[in-house]
């Protein structure tokens, strides 16, 4: 299997940079953004195989961003973060064609799962 | 003299008042109080029975004038009938005694009516007859009484010089007018001319009548005891006995003589006391019969046609007020039962928002904390990560002194929110205290500044520097902030701007604006949208209750919300809040 590159979107700097961080030390190669715009600029040029999006970030609300991600590069695997409370959003987003969603605080082994089943659905795809 | 004036000006506040809140069942509510469905039900059966006892009481005492009238003027038109029939029965008398005389002036010469033995003999005949003769003479062209027989010794009298003679000569007979004469009796004279063409001259035959038969006639009118009638000649002197106008020949002086043959008239008398006058000229002679009525036995609705007027009003305002009490029962008690069910499904509502308002705020205070949840779980994760990797401690010392410091720092935050909750909390309860309303603006905008800040909603605060304490229930005020702010969040689109200022409003009220340029509320919404359970959010996101709540709210805390709105502008609520506590 090569190289899973994923793009990690967030406002909480704190957070996507030590969840970065622990994702590199497992051998994934990892990008952060903060906020929409920034993310959709990164992905000409990086090519991400799953991007981890938080549907709260300033700018472009996350379904609004998940949705432009999915109609410039439909094969990029989608992975929601959400906190407690958004069930309506989350729904919204896999109708969207959100992957999979995970939960605030996330757990790093269920995360990791997820993003691999993600790339597998990519190569097979 | 203003304290002449304002009595004057109190009684008719008073009854404008009255006025006021029988047609305005809110204010009435309010002036009455607590026992609303006692007075609205005192309300509505005092309208009905206004609208439809009125009516009824028209329609009674017209119909009670209206057969008085029809009394009146049937007695009216008997009183005429009566007197004309009279006016005939007189006219018929002198007619026929005038008849009587002209007979015998023709069937007789003068020569033989002369003779004072042929005079005689034809007068005791001629009495039997034609009653009430007291005398008869002939009297020659000069004025000298030829010959006569009665009781007087008249003949040779001469009545030259005397008004009737010179009539007259011009008419062909006459009636004279009641006089007492040599007898001092009241009687009259009837007199006819007759020709004589050969010699160019003339006698007359006169006879004179008592007035026993001529006093009948006015009697005959249907008299009761205030009423009077009799005749007076075109003077107005009585020529038959009055009861209460005087004897003969005194002044009838009452009524002003009519110009009709016969006429029947109203007269009100000082007293305010109605009478009718009759008159009939009496035609061939100075007479005219006068008929003065002053019992009003019109004025006595008949016994039957009152008792029954009486009763059938008397049923129906009673059948109207049991109408109208029934319905009115059934009508409140059906208020009375739905404002019940509706102020018990206002509770039920209240509640389930109350719930879900705690809900909205857990949810809040989790998605708040979990952020700093997740950075520390990434924090301590990584620290594990690197402690499973690498034994080397010293070498990452630098870097889990950053990490930790991250987790203290996201602790922080988790108490700073847990803190701002309790403080929430704890003015949930009612209490007084004086509080600076810019503080607590600031403190409902924390809550909501990242909600504001996703939503790209700019929010600008223009928060006036230095305002005056008020003294009022800090929670409660919040919660109403709360809820408006929330309503503009709602109301604007993406990007759009809200707009809170504070300020004073007079010496007495701080008001705080809060404007959001949202697509704002048509006119005919905006009036319903302080009532429970009005919404225009969608289905299931809003309950209809934030408003209300908070307009009970102000009113509690005397205050007031205002709202303005613009189509496509915005809408800015006004909360003015009184500098003191219930000062307002």
């Amino acid at each position: 299997m090569s190289h899973t590159k994923i793009l990690l979107v967030d406002d909480e700097v704190e957070f996507v940079s030590a969840l970065a961080e622990r994702l590199e030390l497992r051998n994934y190669e990892v990008k952060t953004a903060s906020n929409a715009l920034e993310a959709l600029g990164l992905i000409h040029g990086y090519l991400p195989d799953v991007i981890v999006l938080d549907l709260r970030i300033p700018g472009m609300d996350g379904i609004e961003t998940l949705k432009t991600i999915k109609k410039y590069d439909p094969a990029i695997e989608v992975i929601m973060l959400t906190g407690h409370g958004d069930s309506q959003s989350v729904e919204e987003g896999m109708k969207s064609g959100a992957f999979e969603y995970i939960m605030k605080p996330v757990d790093i082994g269920e995360l990791t799962s997820k993003i691999d089943k993600a790339k597998r659905k990519r190569e097979k795809g | 003299m203003s304290a002449n004036i304002e009595p004057k000006d109190s009684i008719k506040q008073k009854v404008i008042g009255l006025l006021h809140n029988l047609f305005h069942p809110h204010d009435y509510f309010h002036v009455l109080g607590a026992d609303r469905y006692t007075s609205l039900k005192i309300r509505i059966i005092l309208l009905d029975a206004i609208l439809s006892l009125v009516p009824l009481i028209i329609v009674i005492t017209i119909s009670y004038f209206w057969f008085q009238k029809i009394l009146k003027d049937d007695f009216s038109h008997q009183l005429r009938w009566e007197i004309e029939n009279t006016k005939q029965s007189i006219e018929f008398f002198l007619d026929e005694r005038l008849s009587g005389l002209r007979f015998l002036s023709s069937a007789y010469t003068y020569e033989q009516l002369s003779d004072q033995k042929t005079l005689a003999g034809i007068f005791s005949k001629f009495k039997r007859e034609v009653g009430g003769l007291v005398d008869i003479g002939v009297i020659d062209s000069n004025g000298i009484q030829r010959s006569y027989v009665g009781p007087y010794p008249l003949e040779g009298k001469s009545y030259a010089n005397q008004d009737w003679f010179n009539e007259i000569i011009v008419r062909s007979s006459y009636v004279s007018d009641v006089f007492m004469g040599y007898r001092k009796i009241p009687h009259f004279a009837i007199a006819v001319k007759r020709d004589i063409p050969e010699k160019g001259t003339f006698w007359i035959l006169r006879a004179t009548i008592d007035m026993e038969t001529l006093k009948k006639y006015p009697s005959r009118i249907n008299l009761r005891k205030n009423d009077d009638a009799f005749i007076v000649n075109r003077e107005g002197i009585l020529q038959t006995p009055s009861r209460f106008q005087g004897n003969i020949l005194e002044k009838f002086q009452q009524c002003t003589l009519p110009q009709e043959e016969i006429a029947v008239t109203e007269v009100r008398e000082p007293a305010d006391r109605q009478s009718m006058c009759g008159y009939a000229y009496i035609n061939n002679s100075p007479w005219i019969l006068v008929a003065v009525i002053k019992s009003t036995p019109y004025g006595k609705i008949p016994k039957i046609f009152r008792n029954e007027l009486f009763i059938l009003s008397v049923i129906s305002i009673f059948i109207g007020i049991a109408v109208t009490v029934v319905m009115t029962q059934t009508v409140v008690n059906r208020i009375h039962k739905s404002d019940q069910e509706r102020e018990e499904a206002i509770a039920k509502t209240e509640h389930a928002s109350k719930l879900a308002s705690v809900g909205r705020l857990a949810a809040g205070v989790a998605h708040e904390i979990n952020n700093p949840l997740a950075i520390i779980n990434e924090k301590a994760g990584l620290m594990k990560d690197i402690l499973e990797t690498s034994d080397d401690l010293q070498k990452n010392k630098e870097k889990f002194l950053v990490l930790i410091n991250g987790i203290f720092e996201s602790v922080n935050r988790c108490r700073t929110i847990t803190h701002r909750l309790l403080g929430f909390s704890r003015r949930m309860d009612i209490s007084h205290d004086t509080i600076d309303v810019n503080d607590a603006i600031k403190e409902v905008v924390e809550f909501l500044e990242k909600e504001m800040l996703y939503r790209n909603i700019r929010l600008e605060m223009n928060l006036q520097p230095g305002l005056p304490k008020v003294e009022t229930d800090k929670g409660q005020l919040q919660q109403v902030f709360l809820n408006i702010i929330n309503n503009a969040i709602d109301a604007v689109e993406e990007g759009g701007l809200i707009a809170i200022s504070s300020g004073v409003r007079d010496e007495k009220m701080v008001r705080v604006s809060i404007r959001d340029d949202g697509s704002g509320i048509p006119r005919e919404k905006l009036k319903y949208i302080f009532e429970p359970f009005y919404t225009t959010k969608e289905k299931g996101k809003g309950t209809g209750l934030g408003l209300s709540i908070s307009f009970g709210i102000m009113q509690r805390l005397g205050g007031t919300i205002l709202v303005e709105s613009e189509i496509s502008k915005g809408t800015t609520f006004f909360v003015e809040i009184p500098m003191k506590a219930g000062a307002v």
